[in-house]
This record gives C-alpha cells, structure tokens and sequence, in this order.
C-alpha cells in the first residue's frame, strides 16, 4: 500500500533525473567551482599558495610583474584559497562545467599577473598590488588609497608611519 | 544423485571486486553446501599512504586531507582533527562555529545513513524501494550542495571553526529539506516494520550477540544494535552535543534489520537536532578569524562519525607540518565482527551482512 502511493506520486512528477544536457542541470549559488582570479585586489600575500592542499597555485616572479596560476586540472575545489585570503581576491564561481578535450588540459589554468610599476616616491620598480591597509585607523579614503598604491613596500610603510597625524 | 548429497567444503573468493559488495575487500570464505563455516577477511587493497602525506601538508593543508579519507565520514574527520589542533593550541571555537559544527555533523549523518540504508535494500534485491530511498537521500544530497557547494567533500571545518554561515534563506530551506526528509524517513521505517521481503531477508540475519560485540569492541550503529548504549556524542560530548536533547537508541536483536532500524531512528533524532541547532542558533562570528601557528604538542580527540567513533591522534612540533597523525576509524573496530556474523550464514546473505557494518575501507586503509 506504502509503496502504491509513491507509486502513484511518481507517475504524476516524472522523471526525477535532470534533463542535462538538454535541460539546465541543478546549480546551486554556493556551488564550489572553477577558480576566479582578481590580479587588482590581490595583496601578494600569497597565503593561497600555502593553504592550498593540492598546490595547484603557482606564484612566480617574471619580468613584467608576479604571476597567478591556478591548475584546475590540480585543483580539488575545496576553497582554502577563497577562505584564507584577506581581500577576496581569489573566488570559487559555481561553475562546474570543466570538461575539455584532451588537447586543451594544459589550457584549464585560472592566470592572472599583478604587473610592476615603479614607485612614484622613490623610482624603485615594485608590485602593483593591492596595499594592506585593512587595520589603518582611520581607514583610507580612495585618494589616499590610490597614493598608497602608487608606491613600493618600503614607501608605503613610511606614508602610512606619517599619516597618523591629521586624525 | 548420493553423491551430491555428501556435503563438500569449498573456498569462495568474495571480493576484492564484487558486484554487490562496494568496498574492496578480500574474503576468502570456506562453504559447506550453502553455509558459511570459515571466513578468512584480508584487507590492505586501497591503501594510498594519507597518513604519511599528512607529515607532508601544513596543518591548514590537512584539514582538505583529512576531509577527502573518506566521502561520507568526509565531515568528521576534519572536524576530529580541527578539534585536535584546537586543542593542542587551546582555540577557543566562537559559540556560532560550534553550532554550524554539529549542524554540518548531523547533515552528514542523515545522508550517509540513508546512504547504507538504502544500499541494504538493493542488496535485499528490492530494487524499486533502492531507487526511492536513494531520491530521498538526494533531497539531503542537494541540501549539502547548496548549503556547502559540494555533495561529499562539504568543506565546513577549518581550525577554529567553521567555513560557512547560515542566513534566513538558507535556515529555511534546509528546515523545508528536512520536513521532507523527515516524512520519508518515517514511511521507510514503516516499510521496514512491516514489508515481508526485507523482514525475511534482514531479521535474524548476521545475528552479533552482545557478549560478542563486548569482546571484538565495536562501535557506532553496529554496537547500539547489539544493545551496547553508547554514543560518544553523549559520553564525550564535543561540538554543542552536551546542549542538545540527544537521543540514543539502541537494539537488543544484533541482526542486519536491527542495525538497519538504529540507523534510521538516528536519522528522526539529527533531524530533530538540527532543528534544535538552527532555533537555537547564536549570533557572532563563525570562526576565529585567524591563522594561528600550532605549538607543539599533542592531543588526543574522538567523535562521533556516522559509523561510529573515530579518534585522532595528533604531535606537533615546530614546523608547520604535524609531525604524526593517526586516527582510529570505527570499520577497524567493526569489521572484526564479521567473523561473528558471517558465521554459519547463507552465502546469498554474505554481501548484505558485510553492508550492515557499513564498512569504509578508504577510512580504514587510508
């Protein structure tokens, strides 16, 4: 009787497999998937490289700058990277379709380069990432945000040791 | 026709790849006409060396490691490690993490429960029934998906708390999930009562008696059915256990059914839990919100797995990696059994009483 009525339930819904690939397939919000990289908001703490269990981040200095690589085909999608950096730069999309062909595996790679430049106080050339300004007291307003940025490590510090006075 | 009747005894090799049995596992199994009389068990098929590669990773590293010993203890063993290092380091879980702790735990129970439950059915041969309860299992299947972003590997813990928080939206849908799991779970209780098939197939079937299952140690479902009381979750409360009206149930029968229903009733009580868990839900932060260096040290912490207890062994020292880790899953302890149960069974019968300990060998031979 039990089972009659589910029986009967199921005749009414359906199927309840999803559609996909004809039909969408079921994404929820939260979905850990692909890695998404913002080179703008990245501090160069590089902290995702270290808590990443399956050292699918890569951070190598070249030339022009430090680059981000992130190996999907490494990559166990279990968002340390996203949990531990401090300005989210690194973010899970919830974009699960990875599958490529066999041609394109060296190509499943998250890239991304924090470009040098050259600091406007002292002429040294130095990452363009973003400053670690999230304990400043008084936080920074955009202008002061965007003078911080211009300069190198060393500049920084020295801006942000005397900025204290106009608060 | 006299010749056939004179009972011979034959070796059966069961596993390490059967058809109806999911783990790999070896048993060479000495039978006499349809009864088992010998069972050799021999284990050591999916070892792939985590707890050396645990000395390898930093401790943050490791509770993605630890995560992925096994799919459906896989939020139990990060948190049994987490808890360790908190210990060693003496974290203090935020009183919202503790929560979301157990809330992840019992998520985990209710799917993985299911999960044996159901694969009991199939290999009871019901296999319309497999097929409804594995769609039930799906609502909590989907519910973890949402909620974490995984199905297994839900990637709740971190050391000091938790990874994820809960808003409005989200405590209703899962309160919603889990009327409907709720309602199901009680319609497959009923069917287990009275439906001839599974009763035939399941009650008096690999019978553990309970001196028995005092002398080999067992623990988790497979003990309770055996009328052993115990639960670390109320011996040992961890996590927010020692605030929750936990109930434990247990059997006296030790055969496949009974730990089959003690399964099942755990289901109804972690539903009932985790309404308690999110009406009582505190405010605050979910984690520490640091990344602290773990002294050196060592702690010892246990839990409660969906298969039972599962106990971690920790040493640090001044590096970032751990310097041991060992845990102790609740298979280890359970599958010792099986020479018990498996005694003067029918051979038809051997893969269902092996399911019913709900053995996880990539646990055991991590």
């Amino acid at each position: 009787m039990n089972f009659l009525t589910i029986f009967a339930r199921n005749l009414k819904q359906g199927p309840q497999t999803e559609a996909f690939p004809l039909g969408p397939a079921f994404t929820p919000e939260r979905l850990r998937g692909r890695i998404e990289f913002n080179a703008a908001t990245c501090e160069g703490c590089r902290i995702c490289e270290r808590v990443c269990p399956a050292n699918a981040i890569r951070f190598a200095k070249t030339p022009d700058g430090m680059t981000f690589d992130c190996w999907h085909n490494t990559c166990v999608f279990c968002g340390n990277c996203e949990f531990y950096c401090p300005t989210d730069a690194i973010h899970q999309t919830n974009d699960w379709d990875l599958s490529h062909v066999n041609a394109d595996k060296f190509d499943m790679v998250e890239h991304g380069l924090i470009p040098n430049q050259t600091c406007v106080e002292c002429g040294a050339t130095a990452l363009n990432t973003a400053p670690m300004v999230k304990n400043a007291k008084p936080p920074l307003s955009t202008e002061e945000y965007a003078e911080v940025r211009a300069r190198c490590p060393k500049c920084r510090a020295k801006y942000l040791k005397n900025r204290k006075v106009p608060a | 026709m006299s010749t056939h009747n004179v009972p011979e005894t034959f070796s059966i090799p069961v596993g390490p790849l059967h058809v109806a049995l999911e783990e790999p596992m070896y048993f060479k199994i000495d039978v006499q006409g349809e009864t088992v009389s010998h069972i050799d068990i021999n284990a050591g098929h999916a070892h792939r060396g985590i707890e050396y590669l645990t000395t390898k990773r930093s401790m943050y590293q490791n509770v993605v490691l630890t995560e992925r010993i096994c799919s459906l203890c896989s939020n139990s063993h990060p948190q049994t490690f987490a808890m360790a290092a908190e210990k060693i380091a003496g974290i203090e879980v935020p009183e919202r993490g503790i929560y979301l702790r157990t809330v992840a735990d019992e998520m985990k129970r209710v799917t993985s429960h299911l999960f044996n439950v159901a694969l009991l059915v199939h290999l009871v041969g019901y296999e319309t029934y497999f097929m409804h309860m594995m769609q039930v299992r799906e609502i909590g299947q989907d519910m973890l998906e949402s909620i974490f972003g995984n199905r297994q590997d839900i990637g709740a813990m971190c050391i000091g708390g938790v990874r994820y928080d809960l808003d409005d939206k989200s405590i209703a849908y899962i309160k919603g999930a889990l009327d409907k799991i709720e309602t199901e779970t009680k319609d497959i209780i009923k069917t287990f009562k009275t439906n001839g098939s599974i009763l035939r197939r399941t009650k008096g079937v690999g019978v553990l008696t309970h001196a028995d299952a005092i002398t080999c140690g067992v623990v988790g479902p497979v003990a309770r059915a055996s009328g052993v009381d115990y639960d670390v979750r109320r011996e040992a409360p961890y996590a927010a256990y020692d605030r929750l009206p936990l109930v434990v149930h247990s059997l006296t029968d030790g055969d496949v059914w009974s730990r089959a229903m003690v399964r099942l009733e755990e289901i109804l009580t972690s539903i009932d839990l985790l309404r308690v868990c999110l009406r009582d839900l505190p405010g605050g932060p979910v984690n520490i919100n640091d990344r602290p260096d773990i002294p050196p040290g060592q702690a010892v912490t246990r839990s409660e797995a969906p298969r039972g207890e599962v106990i971690y062994y920790l040493r640090t020292n001044d590096t970032p990696q751990p310097e041991r880790v060992k845990w102790r899953v609740p298979t280890f302890m359970n599958w010792d059994s099986l020479r018990f149960m498996l005694q003067d069974a029918k051979v038809a019968d051997i893969a269902m009483i092996v399911n019913s300990i709900d053995p996880c060998l990539s646990c055991t031979e991590r």
